[in-house]
């Protein structure tokens, strides 16, 4: 999750491309400034974290949270007032 | 950790890049998003339906990251694979040496790979309860380059033993050969990456060397793989479940992420894939003397986990 200034047009243009980073990086959107990716080690995630600290604008503020799969599946989500379904954990055969 | 299997078996879906993910869509009247994969986490990408469409900016970001694009035709052969051109830094090196390997060491390399195939048949055979005799016996018979055929025998003796007298490998036919086609397949795109990430050309082969064959390194190095396909379609069988379904085809893909026992330890199949491909890499360039194949078999199985 991420804080980064908006004020100045220079500053929102770093936001924006900071946001698009993420995305090409894998990670989705769980709310504005919440950013989700599943990772399968720990040497993943560290790399991600290099790039995420190589990427971020002067000034902006980032949290990087980690938890286990069980825990992902037990997040408890609402949209409006309806409780929406429990989130799964990737497969590795996906089927459209 | 090996990536995941990314298959399009539904008509009416289209494909598309955005950012780093690839967007599955459904297409028709109610056109809207099935789902999105992070493009970094894709192994292979296997088209089997006839009415997909897709952009050309989603294959150049398939080959941009070296993942196998697999065109299926009926019954579930593969029948094309979009491949990158770029697949390694050393790979200008690697192609020279394997273009001016010697014949010798190309026929002990198959005669390697024809051994590692016959004791994966054996150990298929002794898991299922058949008599391995006929196939160990043939081990010791491979010579240089397999010159007295020693591979086809062994397949006479080891279908009938496995499958009974009365089944015959014919990609045309449904039920057990449609399993086998879509195992070998999804196997044959995860040996194609492996042996470009390599840096080696998949169409210069050891033995295969059928002239319209663009992937004979692949079905080269593929073969002392396909006796674990055969155990899955076996085990599939046992429970009557002869027929491609999804269930069916995801046991098949997991055959990619059971572990097997390799040099360097306890690794996953897709991985140990990969380690026989550079291993030949730098046997070419004369880094090392020999394949790096794994123990015949898979370790004790998390599949019951898994499903």
């Amino acid at each position: 999750m991420f804080d980064l200034p908006v004020l100045t047009k220079p500053e929102r243009k770093a936001a924006t491309q900071f946001r698009l980073m993420l995305l090409d990086y894998g990670f989705e959107m769980s709310q504005f400034s919440v950013y989700m990716r599943y990772c399968y080690s720990s040497a993943q995630v560290e790399t991600l974290c290099k790039r995420v600290e190589e990427a971020l604008p002067d000034g902006g503020r980032v949290n990087i949270l980690q938890f286990t799969d069980k825990q992902y599946e037990r997040i408890i989500s609402f949209h409006g007032a309806v409780r929406q379904p429990k989130n799964r954990n990737p497969s590795q055969f996906n089927l459209f | 950790m090996p990536g995941r299997i990314v298959e399009i078996a539904d008509d009416h879906r289209h494909l598309s890049l955005l950012r780093g993910f690839l967007v599955v869509e459904s297409t028709g009247a109610d056109r809207q998003e099935m789902g999105r994969v992070p493009l970094d986490d894709i192994a292979a990408v296997i088209a089997n339906a006839h009415g997909l469409s897709y952009t050309n900016n989603i294959l150049v970001a398939c080959a941009e990251r070296g993942i196998p694009f697999v065109l299926c035709a009926a019954n579930h052969n593969a029948i094309g694979l979009l491949l990158t051109i770029e697949g390694n830094s050393l790979q200008a090196g690697r192609m020279q040496a394997q273009l001016s390997s010697s014949k010798p060491l190309q026929k002990q390399l198959w005669a390697c790979l024809v051994r590692a195939k016959l004791a994966q048949q054996a150990w298929v055979l002794a898991e299922t309860g058949k008599p391995t005799a006929p196939v160990t016996a043939l081990i010791s018979k491979v010579r240089s380059g397999d010159s007295g055929n020693i591979e086809a025998q062994g397949a006479q003796r080891y279908w009938p033993l496995l499958f009974g007298t009365s089944f015959r490998r014919d990609r045309t036919v449904e039920g057990i050969n449609s399993l086998l086609n879509y195992g070998y397949t999804v196997l044959r795109a995860a040996m194609a990456r492996a042996v470009v990430a390599a840096g080696l050309h998949p169409t210069l082969g050891l033995h295969h060397h059928n002239a319209g064959n663009a992937m004979c390194l692949v079905d080269d190095l593929m073969e002392p793989f396909r006796p674990l396909i055969d155990y899955c379609v076996w085990k599939l069988c046992q429970k009557s479940q002869e027929f491609i379904t999804p269930e069916t085809k995801q046991e098949l893909v997991y055959v990619l992420y059971q572990d097997v026992a390799s040099p360097q330890g306890r690794t996953p199949l897709m991985h140990a894939i990969q380690q026989l491909a550079t291993s030949l890499a730098q046997v070419y360039v004369g880094e090392r003397f020999e394949l790096e194949l794994p123990e015949p078999g898979v370790l004790d199985e998390l599949l019951d986990d898994i499903n």
